[in-house]
């Protein structure tokens, strides 16, 4: 009883999942990895299966709670972005040892391009690391089946493994065969044992060469038994070319010789890269003379061969170290490695089109009635001279408003200050700082920050930018919202303004994010406080993300044209898609396409040309 | 049949490749394409990859698509290079003069390029009380209007209701008519 449907890769990976008959799945969401979640919700809804589906407050928490779930015998997988498994690393390394009893899935989304990430890190390299065996999609239908051979493999072994899509394969879409949960009793009973589940150094000088032992077995069994991932697509006249490929570049390595309608150029396609099938890569390039690489994004099929003698690819510097491998770029190598012409480049008429017409990219920008624009804006009138770091989410396109200083990675707003603080202090000088955190990035690893910022005295200012959601990956829940995903499961809320409290922190404050005067008397009485005491101090700025589309006073807007002096304050500082700057006239105009009707921009302009729209007129 | 779908987050881009994915699969032919998601959705470029057929690969090279959707004017000119030569474009055009630049016209020559453009936001602004979400659905319309891609004005009708939310059904089917009138002949 089969059925087709075309799925996102995600939601196949989610199908593969809940077929496998997993049965404790837990995530941080992430792009590309975010869709994966919700959909083993949907389809364990859809099938009757027990699994329990929940967000962890970050991928660390994530990773332990399925690993202890597997530890307990169930079949469970921990799902997260690749910049997750940094966070998740400590536990990673660790469980890698253990002789785990339920088969364990780590499904580490990774996001060539970059397209929303901060780094463009390979998560193979993370398996190898960590000594763990890696799949390595092409498709979403493969990725799928690679669910069902990454527990079975996880099961036989005793071993976590990885499960890489990259980004083009967790969002593509594709026509997918759906099936019925697959049997398999998984009882919960953990076994104690000590020496099974205590990573004692006593205990590692045991399971370190054990594991090295299944590494060598895993690798013998990908040379010769998955045959569905490895295999060589033989070139039918005598090959010019031969290409080991994985993941995306696969596919579209295919599409293109079909396209070209080549025979002389042969493929081995990888889909196992950790270990590395050695023997059979090996065989493959001593039977050609000339051979690419193609791999995304670091070179980790490449690193494992012995003898790269022939080899073009990223350690002669022919591949791009750097970047997405799309379709263009790799024509352009397989030509250049075939030592034939390459396809001419864009039309220079279209180029010169484009650079007459001053055609750029659009770069992301706050939604338009975002309530973090209006606490930005607040924030600056607070303290105009701050350093303000920032943190990842929605709120890191505040750089286009000139309030976002630094980013590193989940949490880093909250210590960045602290580093700030102390940089000025040992100069005797006392450097304003408003720091900005979303509420899910809060929970996730800003906790810990605030803590060291109480114990060690750092005077700033961190403003919790509280929209009730985890907006940019999508509008998941966290904590601050206390929903779940499963039918029936009721969750508990965590109170933010408690948890700071929790965390030592004197003076905390909420306002209505949308309210900039009141915004801007919190944020100052906040620093003065935290300038007197030398302790952080904590502005909650609430209001919902407009994509949850709550009902809200609509307050239509128009700009003034008489009093409009051109001056783009509203554009620089206030960064709304809805206002934009009409050159001609030299005037901002409200751009009807975008504006919602939040009127938050009125008090911005200084000379009061945005202007309420009479309901009469 | 390789189709590119340009735009801006929020414009609705993912709903119109779901509507071409949902009739290709009625009819049993294999689908594939690329989406973006997380960042990018927020007011940013978009775009969307969709080819019907037996392929590999989710993307389209430079050069290669059939078929080009543009929500977008700005984006459009962005990503006129993903047409083969022969290739048509249906196009959301809200600054006419803009396509009448002398260098663009003979991009569009020389590659024999089809161009069939309409002003989706002034037909929303007319006859759909400025509901630019319908903006997909219209364009979906030009495309069965102007005779482009392989699905006729029922099929994707038919499939433009099926996959909107019960509430905004009606609308949705208002704005594929409008777009479908203005480029019928």
């Amino acid at each position: 009883m089969s059925k087709r449907m075309v799925l996102l890769g995600n939601e196949a990976i989610a199908r593969g999942i809940v077929e496998a008959g997993c049965e404790v799945a837990v995530a941080y969401p992430g792009t590309p990895s975010s869709e994966i979640l919700p959909a083993v919700a949907k389809y364990a809804d859809e099938l009757g299966t027990r699994t329990a589906v929940e967000w962890g407050v970050n991928e660390k928490v994530a990773f332990e709670v399925a690993a202890a779930a597997s530890f307990a015998g169930k079949r469970s997988c921990a799902i997260m972005k690749q910049v997750g498994v940094n966070v998740a690393a400590d536990a990673l390394m660790s469980v890698a040892y253990f002789d785990l009893a339920g088969g364990f899935v780590l499904v580490a989304a990774d996001d060539p391009g970059p397209h929303s990430s901060q780094t463009e890190q390979d998560s193979r390299s993370f398996a190898q690391f960590a000594k763990i065996p890696c799949f390595d999609p092409s498709s979403a239908v493969e990725a799928k089946h690679m669910v069902f051979d990454a527990f079975d493999l996880s099961e036989q072994y005793h071993i976590p493994v990885m499960l890489r899509p990259a980004g083009r394969v967790n969002h593509c879409r594709e026509d997918v065969e759906l099936g019925a949960v697959r049997p398999g009793d998984h009882p919960a009973k953990f076994v104690k044992d000590v020496r099974r589940w205590v990573c004692l150094p006593a205990h590692v000088r045991l399971t370190h060469p054990q594991l090295n032992a299944k590494n060598d077995a895993i690798r013998q069994d990908f040379e010769s038994r998955f045959g569905a991932y490895n295999y060589e697509l033989a070139a039918k006249k005598p090959a010019k070319l031969g290409i080991v490929a994985g993941g995306v570049s696969f596919a579209i390595v295919q599409d293109l010789l079909a396209s070209w309608g080549r025979e002389d150029v042969a493929v081995l396609k990888i889909g196992t890269p950790v270990p590395l099938p050695e023997k059979m890569v090996m065989d493959f390039i001593s039977r050609h003379d000339n051979v690419l690489i193609l791999e995304e994004t670091y070179p980790v099929i490449e690193n494992q061969l012995p003898d790269r003698t022939k080899v073009k690819g990223r350690h002669n510097g022919f591949v791009p170290r750097a970047g997405e491998l799309l379709p263009e770029v790799i024509e352009e190598l397989v030509l250049r490695a075939l030592g034939e012409p390459g396809v001419p480049g864009a039309s220079p008429e279209l180029k010169a089109a484009l650079e007459e017409l001053q055609i750029k990219p659009k770069p992301p920008m706050l939604c338009p009635g975002c309530p973090h624009r209006a606490s930005f804006f607040a924030i600056r009138k607070a303290v105009p001279s701050g350093i303000y770091p920032s943190d990842i989410g929605c709120y890191t396109l505040g750089v286009n408003q000139r309030m976002v200083d630094s980013v590193i990675c989940m949490g880093a707003s909250v210590t960045q200050p602290s580093g700030f603080y102390l940089a000025h202090r040992v100069d005797g000088k006392e450097q304003p700082l408003v720091s900005t955190i979303g509420d899910s990035t809060f929970f996730h690893m800003g906790i810990p920050g605030l803590v060291n910022a109480v114990y060690n005295r750092h005077a700033f200012v961190l403003a919790i930018l509280d929209n009730s959601i985890t907006a940019m990956t999508g509008g998941q829940p966290n904590p601050n919202v206390g929903t779940k995903l499963r039918k029936g499961d009721v969750g508990a809320r965590v109170d933010i303004e408690g948890a700071v409290r929790g965390c030592g922190v004197g003076h905390v404050e909420v306002v209505e994010a949308y309210d900039m005067a009141s915004g801007e008397k919190a944020v100052k009485a906040a620093w003065e406080y935290a300038k007197a005491h030398q302790s952080p101090a904590v502005v909650i700025f609430r209001h919902p993300c407009m994509l949850l589309r709550c009902e809200q006073e609509k307050i239509r807007v128009r700009v003034d044209e008489e009093r409009c002096v051109g001056c783009k304050f509203c554009i620089n500082f206030f960064n709304c898609p809805a206002l934009v700057f009409d050159e001609g006239k030299n005037k901002a105009v409200v751009d009807d396409r975008f504006c919602v009707q939040c009127g938050t921009c009125i008090p911005v302009c200084p000379h009061g040309a945005i202007v309420r729209v009479s309901e009469e007129a | 049949m390789k189709y590119i779908v340009a735009g801006i987050g929020g414009q609705g881009i993912l709903f119109a490749t779901k509507v071409l994915g949902h009739i290709a699969l009625g009819k049993g032919l294999p689908v594939i394409g690329s989406e973006v998601h997380g960042m990018s959705q927020r007011g940013g470029s978009v775009i969307s990859h969709f080819k019907i057929g037996d392929y590999q690969s989710p993307l389209i090279a430079s050069g290669d698509a059939d078929i080009f959707l543009a929500f977008d004017q700005s984006e459009a000119l962005r990503n006129y290079h993903f047409l083969r030569e022969g290739g048509q474009a249906v196009i959301n055009v809200e600054h006419p003069a803009e396509l009448a630049h002398p260098r663009l016209q003979d991009y569009f020559r020389q590659r024999r390029i089809t161009l069939h453009a309409l002003d989706g936001l002034g037909l929303i602004r007319e006859h759909l009380g400025g509901k630019f979400l319908f903006l997909n659905v219209l364009i979906l319309g030009a495309l069965c209007g102007a005779g482009v891609g392989n699905f006729s004005r029922d099929e994707m009708r038919q499939a433009v209701g099926e996959l909107a939310p019960a509430r905004f059904r009606e609308e949705n089917l208002k704005g594929f008519d409008l777009g479908y009138g203005a480029l019928a002949k």
